[in-house]
């Protein structure tokens, strides 16, 4: 099956019905997008399915054939330069345990390019469908404000 | 006898731990070993003296550091410490993790992390380790210019001699900096002079945890690994007795399917291939070993039980002052099952090579991992190797090896190297839980509001007696079969509680509270669900039970909350100053907007001093915590952004616990099984938390876990105030709703 991921087109011999989250983990070596819940439930595994945030362990790898998958990895420009909402997340000392933060990340880019600007209100209602264990939501928080008022002021969001 | 105990905390004498690795980071460089130095210098440019820090060539220091690194921030304090004394910029340290060999086992004989200790533990050896090979440095550079060292400066990893105007980095001076004699006491800063230390720097491992590239146990791969998806019982530790996995063997992929006492393994070329196949085997099984346990029935016995319970702590007679009190108050506070429920689920990868096995683990005890392992294998402890990965949590949940078991058995049964990785499911019915627990609490007032008397009896399962496996995986040189006999009249003693268990009446026994008569007791009940450390551990809920509790003998007596503590506390004691920070932070005292509530609570936990203030509404009669002002004293801070990360963590970690989540049983068979049913707070529901710090000169105390304790009592309190609904029960939000309905 054909499927193109960070931009790369790829071939991998899978069953139709073989969740997105492992097809990525394991059969293209990008295991920076995690395993949580396996049920939809807490985001972990969130990547973008032509833009738009996708739980990748209730996805089947058929349901993406010729569409853009973008993870974690294929979010910088470049590999000197990261993603705005990659940097606000540094700077705001938002990563504890680390393990949720390529799903709210995938998330919250998703959200700034629907609203880049959004309130409190915004922010929530996107980034809720995302879980961390380790509590980092006000970082998270102040990181997405601070990552789209860095988006408006660089020009826009390249990726 | 008591010692080496089980779990956590009895690992963490500072004195002892910080003793152990003090000594290794000065000896190392003597004898044999400096030989090896200098070998190791000449070969490689590195140098090595001691067992955390390596001095590169390039200028660069690689940090090895023997915890686990699970959110906390420990690679980052243990870096900003050497940062500090060795003088290099913190961006110039790379951390590594250490493996599981004897030379970092030196928290209580285990390579160990819990109990909020890793910084306590660090503090003066680590920066004593750094300051040996910044002196070393300075060393070969004056020996280099023939000047006196003390005429040298140390600044960005550069060694200066400002009169001659000669200076030379740190890479170039390793190889002579090894033929230095490693120095016994070096000369520490005083915290005058830090310029690293209590700075808010930003985490070494942020930009991994942005980019993908952070390794956790579950991305490890290694050559020729096949994986793991195993299937457990639907009651709690059930095996199974038939299985048929006909249709699953022709699966593609699938190496084997097999049956162990824990579950059925499927095991194939690809987690995706193992997970498919999975489907296709059906199992029957045996009874679970605690068939029959229903966590309500245990409520109800629990609260319904009349003993005094053997005493912990005591000292005038509390029975007395009841009989003669102006009022008494008597109340049971009770919480349940909780599991850990981290974003990563367990998971495991071993090789096994006859009776040797590497192990790659994301755990919070490797030495631990290494025993269970051996175990497994037949082997012997120190045969096997584990390398600790990066945790996507730990919480104690980490420190109980059961994952790397069961993966040690089947990579021993398939021959090959396994990656292990349970279902979420899995995760949470197969676990180890925080102690379901009744507090039973008493209290004794005079006609002028005084408290004379204060006892609190708590009921529930020892983490210890649960831990006995533990003990013995520790104890070095000793057969197993003696093991288990030690181990198991061990657990007789805490079971019938002979030996006081030292975590169910932690944050009662040692209560600062003056009280003229005070009794802690402690009954055990026992059954075979294990259970753990849980994010601070005793003191999640005896805080619970003895600061709701304070707020209902406060309002008996007709006196503000904070007062109230006050006037139990030492004038100008840390306790106070804490509460009065948290007091001029919320301004306590002043109105509170209408439709909020504000509630309080304090709690002393891992040396820490913790208050906190809890805004609370009500939409729809869901409680909704707005804001929470916390005040903390930890000692010296290393980083004063990762105390406030700390600090938030334990509000939301805990608020979760308080509002929503338990674990409850019926007739063995867990009822909780993803986030769907056992929920955690949500962005939405996340309040504001401001935290402030207090200045200290002490050295160092706990910071992952003291910030949790005081939640869940100033939220109660703070519902009480809104609504004059006293919530004695976690989760509180089932409980006001079913108050509620019994008002109605």
């Amino acid at each position: 099956m054909k499927l193109v991921v960070n931009g790369k087109p790829v071939e991998v011999a899978v069953p139709e019905d073989t969740p997105l989250l492992w097809v990525l983990r394991e059969e293209l070596d990008l295991p920076g997008t995690k395993f949580g819940c396996g049920r939809a439930l807490c985001g972990a595994c969130t990547v973008h399915v032509d833009g738009a945030p996708k739980r990748s362990c209730v996805t089947p790898v058929g349901d993406v054939a010729d569409k853009q998958v973008v993870t974690i990895e294929g979010l910088a420009p470049d590999p000197a330069t990261l993603h705005p909402v990659q940097q606000a997340w540094i700077e705001e000392n938002a990563p504890q345990c680390g393990y949720c933060q390529a799903g709210q990340i995938m998330t919250a880019v998703a959200l700034l390019r629907a609203k880049p600007e959004p309130t409190d209100a915004d922010i929530d209602a996107a980034m809720s469908a995302n879980l961390c264990r380790c509590g980092t939501y006000p970082r998270i928080r102040r990181a997405v404000h601070s990552a789209a008022r860095a988006i408006k002021a660089g020009g826009g969001d390249r990726g | 006898m008591v010692e080496p105990h089980p779990s956590r905390r009895g690992f963490l004498g500072g004195v002892a731990a910080g003793g152990a690795l003090l000594s290794l980071a000065v000896t190392f460089g003597c004898g044999g070993a400096r030989e090896r130095m200098v070998k190791h210098a000449e070969s490689t440019g590195e140098l090595a003296p001691n067992m955390y820090i390596t001095v590169l060539p390039d200028g660069r220091v690689r940090l090895t550091v023997n915890k686990a690194e699970m959110g906390q921030g420990v690679g980052t304090g243990y870096a900003t410490l050497v940062a500090e004394e060795l003088g290099v910029p913190l961006e110039r340290i790379d951390v590594a993790w250490a493996d599981s060999r004897p030379e970092y086992r030196t928290s209580f004989f285990m390579h160990q992390t819990g109990g909020s200790t890793s910084t306590k533990e660090a503090y003066v050896p680590l920066r004593r380790a750094a300051a040996a090979a910044r002196e070393m440095l300075v060393g070969a550079a004056a020996a280099t210019w023939k000047v006196p060292a003390a005429e040298c400066t140390v600044k960005d990893g550069v060694v200066a001699h400002a009169a001659s105007a000669r200076s030379l980095g740190f890479g170039a001076l390793t190889k002579q900096a090894a033929h230095q004699p490693v120095p016994a006491r070096p000369r520490l800063k005083k915290r005058a002079e830090y310029t690293v230390i209590g700075k808010a720097g930003r985490r070494v491992d942020a930009r991994a945890k942005v980019d993908g590239s952070a390794r956790y146990g579950i991305d490890v791969v290694v050559p020729d690994m096949v994986h793991a998806y195993v299937i457990h019982g639907p009651q709690y530790g059930a095996a199974p007795k038939t299985f048929d996995a006909e249709a699953a063997r022709k699966r593609p992929g699938v190496i084997d399917v097999l049956a162990f006492d824990f579950g059925v393994a499927v095991v194939a070329h690809r987690y995706w291939q193992a997970l498919a196949a999975a489907r296709d085997v059906t199992v029957t099984w045996k009874k679970g070993t605690v068939a029959g346990l229903d966590t309500e029935a245990m409520r109800r016995a629990m609260r319904d039980y009349k003993k005094a319970g053997e005493g912990a702590g005591e000292h005038g007679d509390v029975d007395r002052a009841m009989s003669r009190a102006h009022r008494k108050i008597e109340a049971v506070y009770e919480a349940p099952y909780l599991a850990h429920a981290t974003m990563e689920p367990q998971n495991c990868t071993v090789a096994v090579r006859g009776k040797r096995a590497e192990v790659w683990a994301p755990c919070q005890s490797p030495t631990l991992v290494q025993a269970f392992v051996a175990d497994a294998i037949g082997g012997s402890r120190d045969d096997v190797l584990v390398h600790t990965t990066l945790l996507g949590g730990g919480f104690g949940r980490r420190f109980f090896p059961d994952f790397a078991t069961q993966c040690a058995r089947i990579a021993k049964r398939v021959k090959k190297p396994v990656k292990m990785i349970w279902s979420r499911e899995s995760d949470m019915t197969q676990a180890f839980y925080r102690p379901q627990l009744a507090v039973m609490m008493r209290g004794a007032l005079s006609p002028a509001g005084a408290l004379t008397g204060f006892g609190a009896h708590v009921i529930g399962q020892s983490i210890s007696f649960a831990s006995r496996d533990a003990i013995g995986a520790v104890m070095p040189g000793i057969p197993n079969a003696m093991k288990h006999v030690i181990t198991e009249s061990i657990a007789a003693m805490l079971s019938t509680n002979t030996v006081p268990d030292m975590f169910a009446t932690e944050g009662l026994k040692n209560t600062p509270y003056k009280v003229p008569n005070l009794r802690i007791a402690f009954t055990p009940v026992n059954t075979e669900l294990p259970v753990a450390s849980w994010r601070s551990v005793g003191n999640s809920v005896n805080a619970f039970a003895a600061e709701g509790f304070l707020d209902e003998l406060a309002h008996a007596a007709g006196a503000d909350p904070i007062a109230f503590r006050r006037a139990l506390l030492p004038a100008r004691s840390r306790e106070v100053r804490v509460m009065d920070a948290v007091a001029d932070l919320a301004k306590w005292g002043r109105p509170v907007a209408p439709g909020i509530g504000r509630g309080f609570a304090r709690h002393t936990a891992f040396e820490s001093e913790v208050a906190e203030i809890a805004d609370v509404e009500l939409v729809d009669g869901r409680i909704v915590v707005r804001r929470v002002y916390c005040a903390v004293d930890c000692g010296v801070v290393i980083n004063p952004d990762i105390v406030r990360a700390q600090i938030e963590s334990a509000v939301i970690f805990g608020l979760s616990a308080a509002l929503d989540q338990q674990i409850t049983l019926v007739d063995g068979v867990v009822q909780q099984s993803n986030y769907d049913t056992f929920p955690l707070l949500r962005m939405f529901e996340a309040p504001e938390i401001h935290v402030t710090i207090l200045d200290s000169d002490a050295d160092p105390t706990g910071v992952g876990e003291p910030g949790l304790p005081p939640i869940a009592p100033a939220v109660a309190n703070a519902v009480f105030a809104l609504t004059k609904v006293r919530l004695r029960r976690m989760p509180l939000q089932p409980a006001f709703d079913e108050a509620k309905r019994g008002a109605s």
